[in-house]
């Protein structure tokens, strides 16, 4: 059914048909590849090098690699500082719990900038971190070469991937789609005491404390003790980090569609 | 041809250095060594280690030329880093092989676990004593060099089972069974595609066959017999598509599995001494040896060892074919190889020296566009 | 004499023991044992937020990633209740059936290679990098690809890929006949190969022996076209069948599936370049679109009532029909998944068609099999 070689013939008829097949076959292999084989000799030729690229060339017409191969490569990461907002996103996004935020210099010292610090021998290069980053700045690059002789070697501290970074090696354009309407920052006013920890912790700034009106005491009923102030969640600003929700003293904050 | 000959060589390298030697010592001392009976010594030992150097380094650069072959075969390069294009590369590996611990099984049996290895070696070291290369370029001038040779090549199947049985391993025990039945089985019609050859030649001297061929090769007219000996060969030197003893997929490494470091290198290399023996004899059986036929303007032959050059061009090209179908062919199975083997193999033989003795009697080797030589 | 083939073997393609009791070089019993290559995926599973658990599936089937992608996608989205734009189920059919040629190529690579045919193996492994190379392009691996979301895809195609793919299309087709020489075309392939291992369509059924083997019995069954999922049932190929049970037999439906593979192909291409649209549904709740939780204060997010729900699905998987079962308990994470391995039960069946064959009958049929143990273990 297949292939016209085996509907009608049965092995045996023509040995020497039977066994010649095969050999011009790889013979015929054998001519195509004497002065063009289709591999190149890696580390000294490579393959996001387009002259060594048209030179394997395995299909006829255009080589391996056309369009945007490499460019849309998950390799190791680059990380601009001066963009990170803390948001902790990636570390939070990350499967393979292989992203740990650590300090480093340049923020004010109650509130240190931390940035993510990946360890290579956890990381699966998902891309889930760099799909979450909301600013941009952790992204993928195409270096695929990650090999050292210590696992210590293999954390990678916020410092050296802004080093890869300052390579300006292709980006991963590939970025995952936003969904359209969000899940919001929503609150439950009654829990709420004020505190003010949601919007000193937010990375963007988009919470603010706004005054609410102290209620009248009602008879028999004792006005409860708090500041007076409610966080307001902009949520054009909000990249949905839920920094908030974990910094809130009275589990208060909750996401949620907002009316 | 030129009249420098191996032995002349070693004999005049011994005398050279015996020289050097004594002009060392004072007179009595100088006297003997200089006396023939130690510079014949010294001259077979020499014989001997270029004998060896010149089979273990072709050995080497058969393995780097079919590592080459077979790379194109599958659209790659084959090695390419160590040395230009990967030359040295080979050499790498022995060296990388021969530094390793040989690890030996607790339950192995020593005495047949070391033997083996170093029998099997020595024995495909022997056969080049034995075959000439050119004009004056063999170890002796024995008048049953072929039988010799073939004798000696067929002691191969005993020490594989020794090394396989005293492994005690299961896949060396059967890779083992499976060789020497394979081996045996194709002892036989390898002979007698010989014999073939034999008919026509008049000799079993491989010199005297060569020079039978100096008119016309015998790959035409006895092509049955050709193809009956370059298969037989194939099982003998266990390459695909006969390769069942060390068949990868289902044994492992067949009799070998237990093997390695250096004695794994031995039985690599007795392999492809093996090959190299193989290919020899196909050339100077059917393919004139390091003669060329008479078309061929004798000016272009007159270089100094030409007649070495020629054998090993022919013997890298024979062995280039086995590559070519150990890339194309998948590997048989122990029933129907020792089917063929019976079957087919003996009747084909058979056939072959009834044809051969056919174009002897009936004299019809001319049809073939060749001139027989005085002898036939 | 019982010989164990494996967990270390040549034969195996994966980590897994055959247990083989042999009377000379026949084969009388054999005892499959699995279970050394379990990484606990389906327990690791109930701990991850449904997208993250796209990233052990490519783990599952390490030549079929994207088929198991799918898979637990189509079940995931079912339990969530989520339906992705017609684009993303176009863009999942693309990645299955180059999946699917991909997979294939690399089992008739391991499988010749089984027999000694040698340079089959490399061709079939060039052949396979074209795919890996458009896989690259578009999902950003050449393995692992993580390309497919609960309610879409990651990412539309690069510009250009289209034409690309048809030119690796049109190679291809060239190549399936160059395969056909090798094999088919070679006395000594048919004759290790004809009248081996077979298992007939009655023992195929009892066994739950699925894929390639049960077609290659004459049975035409194939998910594809006997319970439509995504888009196939707008799309025009035919179930390869082939008779005999044989080894040759799954030769040939492999084969012509692989054609029928390029077929498909060329629809979903023409398709794709006339339907530009979105490829991730819209409405998808935050925390299904970037998953996340602050570590250690997951119980925050369960404060919402998702929807609960069960989801099923079963996809003609390159081995077989697989099939997957999450649970949804409303919370983050799956309350529990499930998964069916198609190469569990076809290897599982061994007995039945290992014995009274020769040991050296063994890898061709094992290789017919199409072992992959990533998903056998899980």
């Amino acid at each position: 059914m297949a292939s016209e070689i085996t509907a009608k013939e049965k092995p045996g008829e023509n040995p020497i048909l039977w066994v010649a097949r095969p050999m011009a076959t790889a013979a015929r292999q054998f001519g195509k590849s004497l002065f063009r084989p289709s591999t190149i000799i890696y580390p000294y030729e490579r393959l996001e090098d387009p002259k060594f690229r048209e030179k394997v060339a395995v299909a006829p017409g255009k080589p391996i690699g056309v369009g945007q191969v490499w460019d849309n490569y998950r390799g190791v990461h680059a990380l601009n500082i001066s963009t990170c907002i803390s948001c902790n996103l990636c570390a939070f996004s990350c499967p393979d719990l292989c992203i740990e935020m650590v300090t480093v210099p340049g923020g004010d010292p109650k509130h240190p900038k931390k940035c993510p610090q990946i360890d290579y021998g956890k990381c699966s290069y998902c891309g889930f971190c760099s799909d979450a980053c909301p600013e941009g700045c952790l992204t993928m690059t195409t270096r695929y070469e990650n090999s050292t002789s210590k696992r210590s070697e293999m954390v990678f501290s916020p410092q050296r991937m802004l080093e890869i970074y300052q390579h300006k090696l292709p980006m991963n354009p590939i970025r995952l789609a936003r969904p359209a309407n969000e899940d919001s920052i929503l609150l439950e006013p009654p829990l709420c005491i004020g505190c003010n920890a949601c919007a000193r912790d937010c990375p963007t700034q988009c919470i603010t404390m706004l005054d609410i009106p102290k209620p009248e005491a009602k008879p028999g009923e004792k006005v409860p003790k708090r500041i007076w102030k409610e966080p307001v969640v902009n949520d054009s600003d909000c990249v949905r980090c839920g920094t908030c929700i974990s910094v809130c003293p009275k589990e208060c904050l909750f996401w949620g569609t907002r009316k | 041809m030129s009249t420098v000959t191996l032995f002349s060589v070693s004999y005049d390298l011994s005398t050279v250095i015996a020289r050097g030697v004594a002009s060392v010592f004072p007179q009595p001392i100088h006297g003997w060594i200089l006396s023939s009976d130690v510079v014949l010594g010294f001259a077979i030992l020499f014989f001997a280690i270029i004998l060896l150097a010149a089979s273990m380094i072709n050995t080497i650069m058969l393995i780097w030329w079919e590592r080459k072959l077979l790379g194109r075969f599958m659209d790659r390069r084959g090695a390419m880093h160590v040395g230009y294009a990967g030359l040295l590369q080979n050499f790498a590996d022995g060296f990388k092989l021969f530094r390793k611990f040989t690890v030996r099984p607790r339950e192995a049996d020593s005495a047949g676990f070391y033997f083996g290895p170093t029998a099997y070696m020595a024995t495909s070291l022997i056969i080049f004593g034995v075959l000439p290369i050119s004009t004056g370029w063999n170890g002796g001038t024995l008048p049953l060099t072929l039988l010799l040779a073939l004798v000696i090549f067929s002691f191969a199947p005993l020490f594989i089972f020794v090394s396989a049985w005293s492994s005690n391993n299961k896949y060396s025990l059967m890779g083992g069974m499976r060789s020497a039945a394979q081996m045996i089985a194709y002892e036989v019609p390898i002979l007698l595609a010989v014999v073939a050859v034999v008919i026509v030649a008049g000799s079993f001297d491989l010199t005297t066959i060569v020079y039978e061929q100096q008119n016309y090769w015998f790959w035409g007219p006895l092509v049955v017999a050709l193809i009956v000996f370059v298969a037989g060969m194939l099982a003998e030197m266990e390459r695909i598509p006969f390769d069942l003893p060390e068949a990868e997929a289902e044994l492992v490494e067949g009799w070998n599995t237990e093997y390695g470091g250096m004695l794994f290198a031995f039985f690599m290399l007795a392999d492809y001494l093996r090959g190299l023996v193989g290919s020899f004899l196909v050339v100077l059986l059917f393919l004139g040896g390091w003669t060329l036929p008479t078309w061929v303007p004798s000016s272009l032959t007159s270089f100094p060892l030409a007649g070495i050059v020629i054998f090993m061009v022919k013997t890298y090209l024979v062995f280039g074919l086995f590559v070519w179908v150990r890339a194309s062919l998948p590997r048989v199975r122990t029933d129907q190889l020792l089917r063929v083997g019976w079957n087919r193999m003996i009747p084909l033989s058979l056939l072959a020296i009834f044809l051969a003795a056919v174009l002897v009697t009936v004299k019809c080797l001319p049809l073939f566009g060749c001139v027989p030589s005085p002898g036939v | 004499m019982w010989i164990n083939m494996g967990p270390q073997h040549p034969m195996t393609h994966g980590l897994w023991n055959l247990r083989v009791k042999i009377d000379g070089e026949t084969v009388i019993d054999v005892d499959p044992e699995m279970g050394f290559l379990h990484r606990g995926i389906e327990k690791i599973s109930e701990d991850r937020h449904y997208n993250e658990v796209i990233t052990l599936m490519d783990r599952c089937c390490y030549v079929a990633g994207l088929a198991w992608e799918h898979l637990y996608i189509l079940s995931a989205e079912d339990a969530l209740h989520v339906k992705p734009p017609q684009r993303a189920e176009y863009l999942r059919v693309l990645c299955d059936e180059f999946q699917r040629i991909g997979s294939h190529i690399m089992w008739y690579a391991a499988f010749v290679q089984d027999i000694g045919l040698m340079s089959p193996f490399l061709y079939g492994m060039r052949d396979r990098d074209l795919i890996l190379d458009l896989f690259q392009s578009y999902t950003g691996a050449r393995l692992t690809y993580e390309y497919l979301r609960v309610g879409g895809v990651r990412s539309d195609l690069p510009p250009g890929f289209t034409a690309r793919a048809r030119e690796v299309l049109d190679w291809l087709d060239a190549r399936f006949g160059e395969y056909d020489q090798l094999c088919l075309g070679s006395d000594i392939f048919r004759k290790r190969c004809d009248n081996l291992g077979i298992l007939k369509a009655s023992d195929c059924v009892a066994h739950g022996v699925t894929g390639p083997m049960l077609r290659s019995a004459g049975m035409k069954r194939d998910l594809r076209k006997d319970r439509p999922y995504s888009v196939y049932r707008q799309l025009d190929f035919d179930v390869a069948v082939a008779e005999g049970a044989d080894v040759t037999a799954r030769y040939l439906v492999r084969m012509e599936e692989m054609r029928q593979s390029v077929r498909i192909l060329r629809q979903v291409l023409d398709w794709l370049d006339q339907n530009p649209g979105p490829v991730l549904a819209e409405n998808l709740p935050r925390w299904l679109g970037a998953p996340y939780a602050p570590i250690g204060r997951e119980g925050y997010l369960l404060k919402r009532n998702y929807p609960k729900g069960v989801g099923f699905s079963s996809v003609e998987e390159p081995h077989g029909e697989a099939q997957a079962y999450v649970v949804n308990e409303g919370g983050e994470h799956p309350y529990r998944v499930k998964f069916r391995s198609p190469v569990f039960a076809n290897i599982s069946a061994a007995r039945q068609y290992l014995v009274g064959y020769h040991v050296a009958d063994i890898p061709p049929i094992m290789g017919s099999v199409d072992v992959c143990v990533g998903e056998v273990d899980r």
